[in-house]
């Protein structure tokens, strides 16, 4: 059939296109952006692909997922979306199939004791499951659209009249958060520039337009301002299985200065960008960018004799974390693992 | 009856953890008993269980049993008819024992990964999850070197430091009193446990929990080995709170006139010393021991 061979090539330029451009780097994507275009060819992959089985489907998915992720390891969300793709297929099969709804699919001692031995095999054929996934995935893609507004629901509670506000960086969903509480009550915000990108500058001038008072200050002075700050409010890149994050470089900085002072740490992070990866295991989290920004390339002299690096992520240990807020509510960074449970499973950690 | 063949079990295949032989052993006490009701064999298991912890009063047997009777519970809840239950429940002990002896690979599996090229790792005593996992790392041709702990009374760190050359790892044995010298040289510390108890917490050969407080204070991971049978329904808020049984040996329980002078075998380490805990049911944070724990008895 001609029609479905143009659609399967169609289908694998559209990846192809999508793993160059992971790969390609240049002007840093929006996490929300990616999830969406990572859910949008995943439910093509679904809709067009060659799979009678859910097994295979598995398979499937599994393979375009690892073939995206070695792109960009640093972009967690596509990994993130692959393994909730993968959860929803096999809780459509599992619906199918007729067993409960229990998480009796998850590990535990209960299952240990009480199992028959018998494990899922995913090989039945099921007509329905193609819609069914399909339609779960649209509800996926439903849920990505209000995130941000989910988050930002959740001002007003947090913020409180009068205090003093630190951030880092440009946060969209911190910008929407801060721009929300503005909206019924007055407070101020002190912004670190997060050298070398600066991007805190974006930051300010965006919310210097609500009216919100705002002041901009350089990466070191972050410990002297500490004492003056109420509370400490950042996003992330992307939030570990231990509660742990990946966020922009110079937030472990933040993070130390507010345990030293006691300030509370707010991270505002939606749920896909919460990865069952845990630090220690291959540093594949690493990114690292031209050191232009660093050093010129004008100061060739002292190039030659010196090492220059740019990383761009930081790790911040879940120790130094007070609060996470999410789409789903505020959490605790040590009950991240029951959060994980829910969205992921197990056997869908090691793509 | 029971009470050879589980001192036999141990003797002849050291590698066996003491919490399968004790299930084990009771099994075969299952698949014996002549019993007509659910309570008389719950009772008859209880005397069972006790006369083996006379053997080896150690927190493993212990849980083992617990897990056993558990198991038990469970089953006779789906089943009404007492010859059909204890078939199935033969069935499924079999079923049980056949996953356990996995689960000290899947443990190693999924610990390798944190153990990087060059490593100095400090352990404690002889723990066999923690051989199958550095045997693991090994195969995963990294290289790495070992910090034993001597761990007196009875020099079971000796006994680490001689399968581990045998795997080709350089190996350091140190005196216990060592541990807070040759912390700053040492990237992480892994320990087995006896018993993880339901605030994350471990009860493990005394000397842990003193590791345990160096490394916090400087910084190193303290990651814990143990497979989910270990599972224990206790909650001790401090040492005192571990139970007597628990802390001496079966003999000298018997023997003893006056516990406070003996030396106790085992210590307790508190959640907030650890970082993470590798188990067959995945990498746990402290804080999710207590939901498994929860899931399987209520």
């Amino acid at each position: 059939m001609p029609g479905a061979a143009d659609r399967g090539s169609e289908l694998s330029e559209q990846i192809e296109a999508f793993v160059a451009r992971l790969r390609g780097g240049g002007e840093r994507p929006r996490s929300e952006d990616t999830a969406r275009q990572t859910l949008s060819l995943l439910r093509k992959i679904i809709a067009h692909g060659r799979w009678s089985r859910a097994g295979e489907l598995m398979d499937l998915i599994r393979t375009e997922g690892q073939r995206m992720t070695a792109a960009q390891p640093s972009e967690t969300t596509v990994g993130n979306m692959v393994r909730r793709v993968l959860k929803v297929i096999r809780e459509e099969y599992g619906r199918l199939h007729g067993r409960s709804e229990e998480s009796d699919q998850q590990e535990s001692l209960h299952k240990l004791l009480t199992s028959g031995g018998l494990s899922e095999d995913f090989s039945t054929p099921y007509p329905p499951l193609r819609a069914n996934v399909i339609e779960a995935i649209n509800e996926l893609l439903i849920e990505l659209e209000g995130t941000t507004d989910n988050i930002a629901m959740q001002a007003l509670e947090h913020i409180h009249s009068n205090e003093v506000i630190m951030t880092i960086g440009y946060s969209r969903t911190v910008e929407a958060f801060l721009k929300e509480a503005a909206r019924k009550r007055k407070f101020q915000v002190i912004v670190a520039e997060c050298a070398p990108f600066c991007q805190g500058h974006e930051m300010a001038v965006r919310l210097s337009k609500e009216n919100i008072e705002t002041t901009v200050m350089s990466d070191a002075a972050i410990f002297a301002v500490m004492s003056r700050v109420n509370k400490v409010i950042i996003g992330t890149k992307t939030i570990l299985a231990n509660g742990a994050l990946i966020a922009v470089s110079g937030t472990h900085t933040l993070a130390l200065a507010a345990k030293h002072h006691s300030t509370p740490l707010i991270v505002c992070a939606p749920m896909f960008k919460l990865s069952p990866q845990f630090p220690n295991e291959e540093d594949s989290f690493h990114k690292f960018v031209s050191p232009q920004e660093v050093l010129p390339f004008t100061e060739g002299e002292i190039l030659a004799k010196i090492n220059v690096h740019c990383p761009v992520f930081d790790y911040v240990p879940p120790e130094l974390i007070t609060l996470f807020i999410s789409n789903i509510g505020g959490n605790a960074p040590s009950y991240i693992y029951r959060l994980m449970s829910e969205l992921y499973h197990p056997d869908d950690y090691e793509l | 009856g029971d009470n050879t063949t589980f001192r036999a079990q141990l003797r002849d295949d050291p590698d066996v953890a003491s919490a399968v032989a004790a299930i084990r052993a009771l099994l075969g006490f299952l698949k014996q008993d002549r019993g007509e009701t659910i309570q008389g064999l719950r009772s008859s298991l209880l005397a069972a269980i006790d006369t083996l912890s006379r053997v080896d009063s150690s927190v493993a047997v212990s849980s083992g049993g617990e897990l056993f009777l558990r198991f038990i519970s469970l089953t006779s809840l789906e089943y009404s008819d007492y010859s059909k239950c204890k078939e199935i429940m033969i069935e499924r002990g079999e079923i049980f024992l056949r996953k356990v002896s996995l689960s000290r690979n899947k443990i190693a599996k999924l610990c390798h990964p944190f153990i990087r090229d060059g490593a100095r790792i400090l352990t404690h005593a002889y723990s066999r999850v923690v051989l199958r996992v550095l045997e693991a790392a090994v195969e995963s041709k990294k290289r790495f070197s070992v910090y034993v702990t001597e761990s007196q009374p009875d020099q079971a760190g000796q006994k680490m430091a001689k399968a581990l050359r045998k795997l080709n790892i350089p190996v350091t044995v140190i005196l216990d009193a060592a541990v807070g010298y040759i912390m700053e040289k040492v990237d992480l510390v892994l320990v087995g446990a006896e018993g993880v108890v339901e605030s994350g917490g471990i009860i493990n050969k005394i000397g842990t929990n003193q590791i345990a407080v160096c490394a916090k204070a400087q910084n190193k991971p303290f990651y814990v080995v143990a497979e989910s049978f270990k599972f224990v329904r206790l909650f001790p808020l401090n040492q005192q709170d571990v139970p007597d049984k628990f802390k001496y040996k079966a003999d000298t329980l018997k023997t003893s006139q006056n516990l406070t002078e003996e030396h106790p075998w085992i210590d307790y380490t508190s959640p907030s010393l650890i970082t993470l805990l590798f188990t067959d049911l995945g990498v746990l944070t402290p804080s999710a021991v207590s939901d498994e724990l929860i899931k399987l008895y209520l």
